[in-house]
């Protein structure tokens, strides 16, 4: 090294983009005899601004090198520049599970399908290291740095300030899809809420689906849902941890297992689609968090879950992950702060049924509104539409609407049906109304929701209702 | 399971030896110091000679000056062949390593590998700037590193990783 400047300018964090898995690392370890030994790695994962951690996969010379001798020399490449550095490693230990282990285990399945061999690579631990020294090589004739598209620190500010003063949950999600895609270019989102009951995670804001159209069946996103640890939205969700993965194929376990049906039968339930061929997907948990004890090691509550995917290779890297994280922290606090159980402001709101209102005659062909007892699930002219709670909640509606032809109802009221199964977490409900109002707009019927004011909302119906109940 | 110790010469070392460099793969090379200490560098060319009994790799002396002390002091190398559209791998592990400036026939070698290595890599969505970026290397500077093989592993990603090969 022969500008001392430039060795301080070395840090993890400014290498990273090498961390990406474009090219190989190549590993240096030696063995207690003293003989050396290189071998190549698909994957070096950026941990924090003083640690890397390299996947286990098998009992090979590297590991029993690392595990006798714990020094190792990293050579990386930058993808872009091709500039070349060393990292100087200190083994420190090797974990089994955690949030450390899924994010790496879900990019190694990605790397794997890449390459063909998604049998063979099977993570076993993360090898943690410390990074203790970062040379440059001063080899090779390294190419400028390329420009990059947008400033993403400035992207997160402005996505921060853009969600400032939201109404309610509904305007909060869609000026987050808004800020997505305006401010980082991303043309597949989703936001997934949780339901507190089944811990599954159903779609209440999408971006970028409606080409999938009604068409397949597919829908826009809205409502389309994910089990606890299916693919990678599951995975962030259960280990509470961002799960990135830059290149993938249609085969990919992970992906496959989101596609893949669900428990609850073929018909009561929408699939996740997803893209038809993605090549980078990112998902990132939302937390809320609890008042601390100061300790900074309460975990968050699951608040959702921010979901995007990309047909195109190596879109999402280790920046956009943490602007997405930063993004999520400021939602997650925003979704706890927002008025979820709205208080009664005026006298009309304070009774338990507002006045009563008569629907205006609905003409047209009658449409059959079919109620399932066993799971909620409603169906529209033999179409499904919805189930749970969001479908008990329809439910109620159009049996007051037809047998007390009311047409205005409250949040209030509906938390104190007996009727509707809502479990013990008021934000649920409203997360269940927009789901519903969401759902109803995509099928463009004759059935729709729309708010007329804080915690009250009115069910608008345009042709005449036939209710069928099955048990 | 530990790694086996790999074959020794005359069961078929050389041959293997023989079969993989002969290719523009990506070569990276290990060596050791006296404390131990684990050394790395990126090789530009290599080819295999006297059937198989010498293996020769070629790199920047300037930008890996550390691991050319090393080699040059205590013989140790390890040398691992990779093909970056299949991941195949080879390593190859000998002791009392010598290090000498190339031969006029050796320096020649580099642009051809190159170009080898050029085809390979666009191959895969590499382009050819930012190969030569990565490979570019002043002729004066380059040193050759000469070891005869001791042992062949195969290290192609996978449960049989590590595994000596096989005659």
């Amino acid at each position: 090294m022969s500008d001392p400047q430039a060795r301080n300018m070395l840090t993890l964090d400014a290498i990273r983009t090498c961390l990406e898995g474009v090219i190989p690392a190549t590993i240096a370890t030696v063995a207690p005899d003293g003989t050396p030994n290189v071998s190549q790695l698909s994957q070096v994962h950026y941990v924090d601004p003083g640690h890397i951690a390299l996947s286990y996969q098998f009992f090979n010379k590297t590991r029993s090198n690392i595990l006798d001798c714990r020094d190792a020399l990293l050579e990386v490449i930058d993808p872009s520049t091709g500039a070349q550095y060393r990292l100087r490693l200190d083994y420190l230990r090797t974990e089994t599970d955690g949030p450390l282990f899924e994010s790496m285990k879900a990019k190694l399945s990605g790397i794997a399908s890449h390459v063909g061999m998604a049998e063979v690579f099977r993570l076993r631990g993360a090898d943690l290291f410390r990074v203790t020294e970062i040379e440059a090589v001063p080899g090779g004739r390294p190419l400028p740095a390329r420009m990059r598209p947008r400033s993403l620190l400035s992207a997160v500010r402005r996505a921060c300030e853009g969600l400032r003063g939201c109404a309610d949950l509904s305007d909060l999600l869609d000026r987050a899809i808004v800020a997505l895609r305006d401010l980082f270019g991303v043309e597949h989102a989703l936001i997934l809420l949780p339901d507190a009951a089944s811990g599954r995670l159903f779609t209440v804001a999408a971006l970028g689906y409606e080409a999938s159209g009604e068409a397949g069946g597919r829908g826009s996103g809205i409502g389309w849902e994910v089990a606890p640890g299916d693919g990678v939205i599951g995975v962030a969700a259960r280990e509470r941890v961002p799960i990135r993965i830059t290149h993938m194929t249609t085969d990919v376990a992970y992906s496959m297992a989101m596609r893949q049906g669900t428990t609850a039968g073929p018909l009561r339930e929408i699939p996740f689609p997803g893209l038809e061929r993605p090549h980078s997907q990112l998902a990132v948990p939302i937390l809320a968090h609890e008042a601390g004890d100061g300790c900074g090691k309460l975990a968050g509550v699951l608040a959702g879950v921010l979901f995007v995917e990309s047909a195109q290779e190596m879109r999402f890297t280790y920046d956009d992950e943490d602007a997405l994280a930063t993004l999520a922290a400021q939602l997650g606090a925003l979704m706890r702060s927002l008025p979820m159980v709205p208080v009664p402001t005026t006298e009309a709101e304070a009774e338990d049924t507002p006045a009563e209102t008569t629907a205006p005659p609905a003409g047209g062909q009658p449409i059959t509104v079919r109620h399932y007892a066993t799971d909620d699930s409603v169906f529209l002219d033999h179409d499904y539409l919805i189930k749970g709670v969001a479908g008990a909640i329809l439910w109620k509606l159009v049996r007051d609407h037809t047998t007390l032809g009311r047409t205005d109802f409250t949040n209030r009221e509906l938390r104190l049906a007996p009727d509707i199964p809502l479990p013990d977490f008021a934000e649920n409900l409203e997360a269940r109304l927009i789901l519903l109002q969401r759902r109803l707009d995509d099928r463009r019927g004759p059935l729709r929701i729309e708010k007329t004011g804080r915690g009250r909302f009115r069910l608008l119906v345009q042709t005449p209702l036939r209710l069928e109940e099955m048990q | 399971m530990t790694e086996p110790d790999g074959l020794q010469l005359g069961t078929g070392v050389g041959a293997a030896v023989l079969r993989f460099p002969d290719r523009s793969l990506s070569v990276n090379v290990a060596g050791s110091d006296r404390a131990n200490r684990p050394l790395v560098a990126r090789a530009v060319a290599a080819r295999a000679s006297c059937g198989g009994d010498r293996l020769t790799v070629l790199l920047d002396g300037r930008a890996n000056a550390e691991l050319v002390a090393a080699v040059a002091d205590t013989g140790r190398l390890a040398v691992v062949f990779s093909e970056p559209s299949t991941h195949r791998s080879l390593q190859v592990k000998g002791d009392g390593a010598v290090v000498a400036a190339p031969t006029v026939e050796e320096v020649a070698l580099i642009g051809p590998y190159l170009d080898g290595f050029i085809a390979e890599l666009t191959g895969i969505g590499f382009t050819e700037p930012f190969i030569r970026a990565v490979m570019t290397c002043d002729p004066a500077d380059l040193v050759a590193l000469h070891v005869r093989p001791a042992a062949v592993f195969d290290q192609t990603p996978g449960p049989k990783a590590g595994e000596a090969v096989q005659a």
